[in-house]
Parts: structure tokens; C-alpha cells; sequence
């Protein structure tokens, strides 16, 4: 009987040091949900915050913003959103998420058509000489709607059924792309930047579809946060900034 | 038919070894369970590869392991009658009937399915699946798929084994009818002594993978007779049943004996085991045993330590069976006269 | 419940799919049964293994090595484009992903069909002069008619949920390869659109539903022919 009470206020005693041993690390980690095409842009940003304050711990989530809308309203952590257009920070504000108040512009983007195809191709009118082609899914994937706007404005959609491959986001797109499976994708420009083996074939013309803008808020829940805030802050700085445009993003 | 064996096959530790030349229509093979008959038969069927030897049928080489023959179970036509009938259940009683006949060349076909079914009694069953059917059924189709396939030889691998008595008896007839229509020669495999006598003129007894003599039923079942539970079982054809005060009369050739458990069937078969003759020197006056036979002795045998006295009664055999010292004070010797005596209650009907 | 007509064509292309791959592993899967049952060889039980590796597989392991195979640079791919043929990302990868996929699952089904055939029976209609042939057609096939349907039922039904190897070898193109599992993760990556995608997966259960009970149908048919 007492060796029984002697465990039971071992094992609490453990747990209560488990607690607080975790505690710190709970406290000053931020968690971030950002659209796959920033995924560069904030590793660079957030290795840099890190230096000037090591307490602080990020936690990244990479996705497209869609389903990271999802993840958020489904409870998963976030501190900070980030998405590649304004429809989903649009239907996080709607459900109360995100606190409207802290919303700020972080980037713009432009939309462009990438691939390794050696057919001819320079314009939008050019496309349905191709096989296959990349899109982001319009369901949850910002550069897929961009690109979808594109494609019906342009009147090519009915040329492009059966066409088009579906992406989980913007750098699934690039990846096939990339290895060469789909003739071209839909990316973004800084995505082309980045690629190796697909050019960049044609920029998307603007007039076809709505600007790309990356819309940034903190959540409801880190409203109060300063960490959180801090970091806000600093994504709007000089050094936020030339970042940004070295990866080629645009800032206005 | 004849039929030349000269093999060898090894499986684990069990060896076979058969050297035999058997001819005649109706061949028995004869030996206890795991003597190596069923083994014996899958050699000659071509089911399975002897190591060594040659199997030779009517002038035919089957198997020569020297010649590097061999003549797949397929073409040699040779049917198989299985314990379990083996009835393709899949199939219908006409379409497993009708198995071997389609695959037979048109010149073989020499047995037509009609004359067959007739004889088997099969006209009734034939729409039927196979799976309801009864034992005794079930064999009558498996060896009328076997005899439609016109083989050249039959081997009847314990067919009657899985069968109870009765039936065991009844399908006896039709083995026997199908044999002297149709003339096709056999070999039947069994550890029955009654079904030997029954079915065979010629038998090999195997024991232990080896063919340890050729004989004939009749040898064989006096050569057993005494380490037999039962003796020698001498096989009664009786008939014109007659049924009195509790007791049928029955016809034996020229003599009359009275049975308990009798039937009105006008032919029946029954068994009489040697052990229940009790002879006399002399005609005893008064006797409780409704059966006492005149006879006289034909032949004497000596069966390990007993000795069986083969009786002759009006033209009928019997065999009884008795130890030597009665046969010493007895003074029985060939021609002498002795009286038999069976109870009513002796006799089993068999079929 | 409501569907989009994209999702109509998603179904009908997951019907298509699981159909082609079931109907074109047949014979193979019965090949291959038969000659693991009834032929003894030796390195069988390394092709039992192989057979049976996509069982333990993750998909989308099933889908990349099947990339790699069949991709413009894959061995059999860059054969196979020589002739114009491709396959990566066309309906005919659904139908091999679907295919490698369920494959382990039909022969299982079919090689426990062929293994309760009592071999005396194959003994007798050997000695009725059916050759291996015949015998094959007349006897072993029919009578491991259970472990066929048993083995197509349930692969069909594979097919009809296969999403991870669909995606990497077929990618998730709408109208050529976009299967009902595909359709509905492209609905579950968007959170305004669950309704759809519960819609679709209703479907799904439907299908699944009518294939168990045509399952269950034609077996009794089947037991109740034998008992005449």
C-alpha cells in the first residue's frame, strides 16, 4: 500500500517535470502556414530571424493555401497564414480565423507557362498543340485558379479537356515539369526561376487573369502573440524585401 | 492380356519392387494397406514414373527406362475405377459417363454408351449432378465412365472399399456383368479375400513393395485361412427361398438348407465361414443344427497348423476347417464320408 | 446528393478502369495460379514472393517503381516510345497501377480455388485421355470457377478504391485518368467542398455494395447448379 503511494507520487512528479522541460519549447514556437511558392523566401527569412533571436523556434507547414485553409479550420496550429491569393485568406476571415486587423500584403507574383516540351510554343493559343499539361487544382490550389481564369478567358478550355493534370499544389506542378512527364505547367514566375531542366516558354498575359497577390494575417488565436506579431513585422522589413526580390518576386 | 512388370520405385523409405507377369481377363491384386498396391497401380497407369524397369502390355512398351519410353497416362489407355468414384462433380452423370467415350478415337469406340447404361441401370440418373448421389451410385457411374472409355485394361483400385457390405455385394454383379459383356480385362486391387474370390481367377499378393506370390483366389484364401478372423469363407449361391416356421429353405444345387436370416429374393448370395462346420464320422441321431450334409471328402489342405477338409456335397464344395488332432481321431482321409452340420444361424447374407 | 458532371465522368472512368484491369489480369492470374498449384519448378517460391510484394507495398512505393519503369526514361518506356507508345499518364497507367496493385489479390483467391481440387480428380481424367490441356479447360478451370470470382470480385473492388500508385504512375488528370478516389481528394484538399466530395464517396460505398452482393449472387448460382 505505501509503495504503491511512493509510485504514484514518483510518476507525478516525473510528469510535472516533463511539463515544465517541454513548457519553453511550447512557448516560443511559431507556427507558419505559407503557400508552397514562398517556401524558399521563408526558409532564407526565417534561418535569418533565428540569428537575431535564437529563442525562437518555427514550426513550417508548406502547402497549397487551400488546403492550408482547410488545416486551419479544422484546428490545426497556426500562427501566422500566408496564401497566394486573397480567396483564402478571404474565407478563413469569413469563419473568424484570422484577425482582419493584422492583414497585410507580403508579395506579388506573376503566372507563367514552363516546361521541356521542343514543340513550338510562345502564347496561350499555342497550348492545345500540347499533350500534356500541369495545372495546380482549381479546388484548393491559388495558381491553379489563376491559371484557369487564364485558360477561359483565352477560350482555349474546351481545346485543353483531357489535358490537364492535376497538381496537390504550385510545386507538384513544377516537378512534373521538371521530370518531364507533362509537356508544360502552369507556375509561377519565381517557381520557373527556380527550375533546372523546364524554361520558361511564355509569360501568361496579366489582362487574362486576376493579379497574384500573397495576402498575410495572423490567426485569431496569435492575435495576442508578440513573437507573432514581431515576426509579422519583419516579414514587412527592408530585409523581408530584398529577399523577396531576389527570388524575383515582385513587391508591387 | 498380358501384362509384363518389371520395376522399381522408391518413395521415402518405402521401396517397391515388382517383378510379374500376369495374363487372363480377370487379374487380382492382393495385399494389406500400405503393401504397395495403390502404388503399384499409379506405376502401370502411367500416373506415376516407376525409377527403373519396363512395363509391358500386350506387346506394347508403356515404360522402359533402358529404351527411354514413356508412354503418358494419357495415351495409354488404361481407366481407372477409384475408391472414391472421383465423379467430375462439376458434371452431370451423363457428361462424366461421356468423359472418356468423347476423348476415345472413333475406331476404339467399340462399347456404346446405350448398351451401357442399360446394362448399369443408369437410365434414371443420368440428368442428375453427382454430389447427391448414393455410394453405390456413385461407383455403378465411375466404372461406367471408366468401361465407355474403351480401355484396353481396367484397374479397379479398391473400388468396393469405401462401400458398406450390402452394397458391396450388390455392385458385385454389375463388375461382373460389365466384365463378360464387354470382355475388357482387369486388375482388382483389394484387401478383401471375398472380394477376390469373387472377382478374380488369377492373383498377385503383394506385401511390403514386393510381389511375394501368384496364385489364385481360391490358393490363396486356403493358404489363409487359418491367421483369417473368419477362416475360409466359402461363397453360397442359394435360391428359391421358402419361408417355414420362422426358417427359410433354400436351394444348393441339389441340396436344401435351411437359413435364419433369409430374404424373399429368389437368388441370394451367402457367406459360411469353415469354422462353423462341425463334422461327424457318423450320421449323429439327434441334433439341434438344422443342417446336416452327406458328403464326402474331395480334397485335405493343411493351412499353418489347421487343416481344411474339402467337402463334397452332392455335387456341391464346402470347406471346413479343423485342427489337426480332430483330424488325426477322426481318421478323415481323402473319399472318406463324414456328415456336416451348419446352424441356420451360420449363414450371412451377403448380397 | 450532388454531382458535378466532372465527378459522372470520374465514375464512369473508375468503372472502366476496374473492369480493363480485372479483365486483363485474368488470364495471366490464372496462368500463374495454375503453374504455382499444379507445376512444380524450382524457384517457385521466388515468384511467390514477387507475385505477392505488391500486397506488402505501400502504394505510392508501387506507383513510383512503376514510374521508373514506364516513364521516358523507365527501360520499358523508352522501348515502348520508340513505337510512339505512351503510357505515363494516360488511362492505360491507371489501368497498370490498378492492375499491379490487385494482381496479388486474384491469384491468392485462385490459387486457394485450384488447391481444394482434389488431384485424384485430375488422375481420373488423365486416364480418360485428356491431355494437360484439356484437362486444364474441362476440369481445373471450372471447378476453380469460385476462386475466380472470389479473386475478380475483390480485385475489381481494389481497383475501385486504388489511389496511391493511380496518382504517381497515372497522375490526376480530370476526364482521361481521374478515378473516384482521385476526384474525391481533389475535393478533400478544399475545404468548401466537402459536400461533394461526401457525394462522390457515397458513390463509392454504392459500387462497393452492388459488387459484395453480385458477389454473394453469383456464388450461390454457382453452389446451387452443383447441387442438382
Amino acid at each position: 500500500m505505501l509503495d504503491m503511494k511512493n509510485s504514484m507520487k514518483r510518476i507525478t512528479l516525473l510528469y510535472v517535470i516533463f511539463l515544465i522541460m517541454t513548457a519553453p519549447a511550447m512557448a516560443g514556437e511559431l507556427n507558419l502556414s505559407v503557400a508552397a511558392s514562398l517556401k524558399e523566401v521563408i526558409n532564407e527569412l526565417t534561418a535569418s530571424y533565428i540569428a537575431k533571436h535564437p529563442a525562437t523556434v518555427f514550426v513550417k507547414n508548406f502547402g497549397s493555401s487551400g488546403t492550408l485553409a482547410g488545416q486551419i479550420e479544422n484546428g490545426a496550429p497556426a500562427d501566422l497564414f500566408i496564401a497566394a491569393n486573397t480567396e483564402w485568406m478571404e474565407y478563413l476571415k469569413k469563419k473568424n480565423l484570422v484577425d482582419g486587423s493584422s492583414e497585410k500584403t507580403f508579395a506579388f507574383n506573376s503566372l507563367v507557362f514552363a516546361g521541356t516540351t521542343k514543340k513550338h510554343v510562345s502564347s496561350m493559343n499555342d497550348l492545345p498543340v500540347l499533350e500534356k499539361i500541369a495545372i495546380g487544382s482549381p479546388k484548393s490550389v491559388p495558381a491553379g485558379e489563376y491559371a484557369m481564369a487564364a485558360i477561359t478567358k483565352a477560350d482555349i478550355a474546351t481545346k485543353l479537356e483531357g489535358k490537364l493534370v492535376m497538381a496537390k499544389d504550385v510545386r507538384e506542378c513544377l516537378m512534373y515539369a521538371e521530370i518531364g512527364e507533362v509537356d508544360g505547367a502552369f507556375v509561377y514566375r519565381t517557381d520557373a526561376l527556380q527550375a533546372q531542366k523546364a524554361k520558361l516558354l511564355f509569360v501568361v498575359p496579366q489582362k487574362l487573369y486576376p493579379r497574384v497577390v500573397y495576402p498575410m494575417a495572423l490567426t485569431v488565436k496569435a492575435a495576442q502573440n508578440s513573437e507573432a506579431k514581431t515576426f509579422e513585422a519583419y516579414l514587412q522589413g527592408a530585409e523581408a524585401k530584398s529577399v523577396l526580390r531576389k527570388y524575383g518576386f515582385l513587391l508591387k | 492380356m498380358t501384362l509384363h512388370i518389371d520395376i522399381e520405385k522408391k518413395l521415402g523409405t518405402f521401396s517397391l519392387q515388382v517383378k510379374a507377369d500376369v495374363s487372363g481377363e480377370r487379374t487380382g491384386i492382393f495385399g494389406e494397406s500400405g503393401s504397395g498396391k495403390s502404388t503399384l497401380m499409379h506405376l502401370v497407369s502411367g500416373l506415376m514414373q516407376p525409377d527403373k524397369g519396363e512395363i509391358i502390355l500386350d506387346d506394347q512398351c508403356l515404360f522402359s527406362s533402358f529404351k527411354k519410353t514413356n508412354i503418358s497416362a494419357e495415351q495409354r489407355r488404361i481407366a481407372i475405377v477409384f475408391q472414391q468414384a472421383m465423379l467430375f462433380p462439376h458434371l452431370s452423370v451423363k457428361a462424366n459417363l461421356l468423359y472418356g467415350f468423347k476423348r476415345c478415337r472413333t475406331e476404339n469406340r467399340l462399347i456404346k454408351p446405350e448398351t451401357l447404361i442399360d446394362l448399369l441401370k443408369l437410365q434414371p440418373l443420368l440428368q442428375r449432378g453427382v454430389e447427391y448421389l448414393s455410394g453405390g451410385e456413385k461407383q455403378r457411374v465411375a466404372l461406367g465412365r471408366a468401361v465407355l472409355a474403351n480401355p484396353r485394361l481396367l484397374l479397379m483400385d479398391e473400388p468396393l472399399s469405401a462401400l458398406d457390405d450390402t452394397l458391396r455385394f450388390q455392385i458385385i454383379p454389375y463388375l461382373r456383368s460389365v466384365s463378360e459383356e464387354f470382355r475388357i480385362p482387369y486388375l482388382f486391387i483389394s484387401h478383401s479375400l471375398t472380394e477376390m474370390q469373387l472377382m478374380t481367377d488369377h492373383i498377385l499378393e503383394i506385401k511390403n513393395g514386393r510381389c511375394i506370390d501368384e496364385t489364385t483366389a481360391e490358393q490363396l484364401a486356403r493358404n489363409r485361412m487359418a491367421q483369417s478372423p473368419n477362416g475360409y469363407i466359402n461363397l453360397l449361391h442359394l435360391s428359391c427361398p421358402n419361408q417355414q416356421r420362422g426358417l427359410y429353405s433354400y436351394k444348393w444345387g441339389n441340396n436344401i438348407l435351411f437359413v435364419s436370416a433369409g430374404e424373399q429374393a429368389e437368388q441370394s448370395l451367402f457367406e459360411l465361414s469353415s469354422r462353423e462346420i462341425i463334422l461327424f464320422k457318423k450320421h449323429p441321431e439327434a441334433i439341434s443344427a438344422r443342417n446336416l450334409l452327406d458328403c464326402r471328402v474331395a480334397e485335405m489342405f493343411d493351412s499353418d497348423g489347421r487343416v481344411g477338409v474339402v467337402l463334397s456335397a452332392n455335387g456341391e464344395k464346402l470347406v471346413a476347417e479343423i485342427v489337426r488332432q480332430a483330424a488325426d481321431e477322426l481318421d478323415i482321409t481323402i473319399g472318406s464320408s463324414l456328415f456336416a452340420a451348419i446352424k441356420a444361424s451360420s449363414f450371412r447374407k451377403l448380397a | 446528393m450532388v454531382l458535378a458532371p466532372e465527378d459522372i465522368t470520374a465514375i464512369w472512368l473508375s468503372i472502366k478502369v476496374a473492369l480493363t484491369a480485372t479483365a486483363i489480369s485474368l488470364p495471366f492470374g490464372f496462368t500463374i495460379s495454375w503453374l504455382i498449384v499444379f507445376k512444380p519448378f524450382r524457384g517457385k517460391v521466388l515468384l511467390e514472393v514477387f507475385i505477392n510484394l505488391p500486397l506488402t507495398l505501400p502504394p505510392v512505393v508501387i506507383g513510383f517503381f512503376l514510374l521508373l519503369l514506364l516513364g521516358k526514361h523507365g527501360w520499358i518506356g523508352k522501348l515502348l516510345a520508340e513505337y510512339g507508345i505512351v503510357l505515363i499518364f494516360t488511362w492505360k497507367a491507371a489501368v497498370i497501377a490498378s492492375a499491379t496493385v490487385g494482381f496479388p489479390l486474384l491469384v491468392r483467391s485462385i490459387r486457394l480455388g485450384m488447391e481444394s481440387i482434389d488431384r485424384q480428380l485430375i488422375d481420373a481424367s488423365r486416364t480418360l485421355g485428356a491431355h494437360w490441356y484439356d484437362t486444364l479447360l474441362t476440369i481445373i478451370l471450372p471447378l476453380s470457377f469460385r476462386g475466380i470470382l472470389a479473386g475478380s470480385s475483390l480485385m475489381f473492388a481494389r481497383s475501385l478504391g486504388e489511389f496511391g500508385a493511380t496518382i504517381i504512375v497515372a497522375g490526376n488528370i480530370p476526364g482521361i485518368t481521374q478515378t473516384i478516389p482521385l476526384a474525391i481528394y481533389d475535393y478533400a484538399s478544399s475545404p468548401s467542398s466537402t459536400t461533394m466530395a461526401l457525394s462522390l464517396c457515397m458513390v463509392s460505398v454504392l459500387i462497393s455494395v452492388s459488387v459484395l452482393f453480385l458477389h454473394e449472387g453469383l456464388t450461390r448460382k454457382l453452389d446451387r447448379s452443383r447441387a442438382l
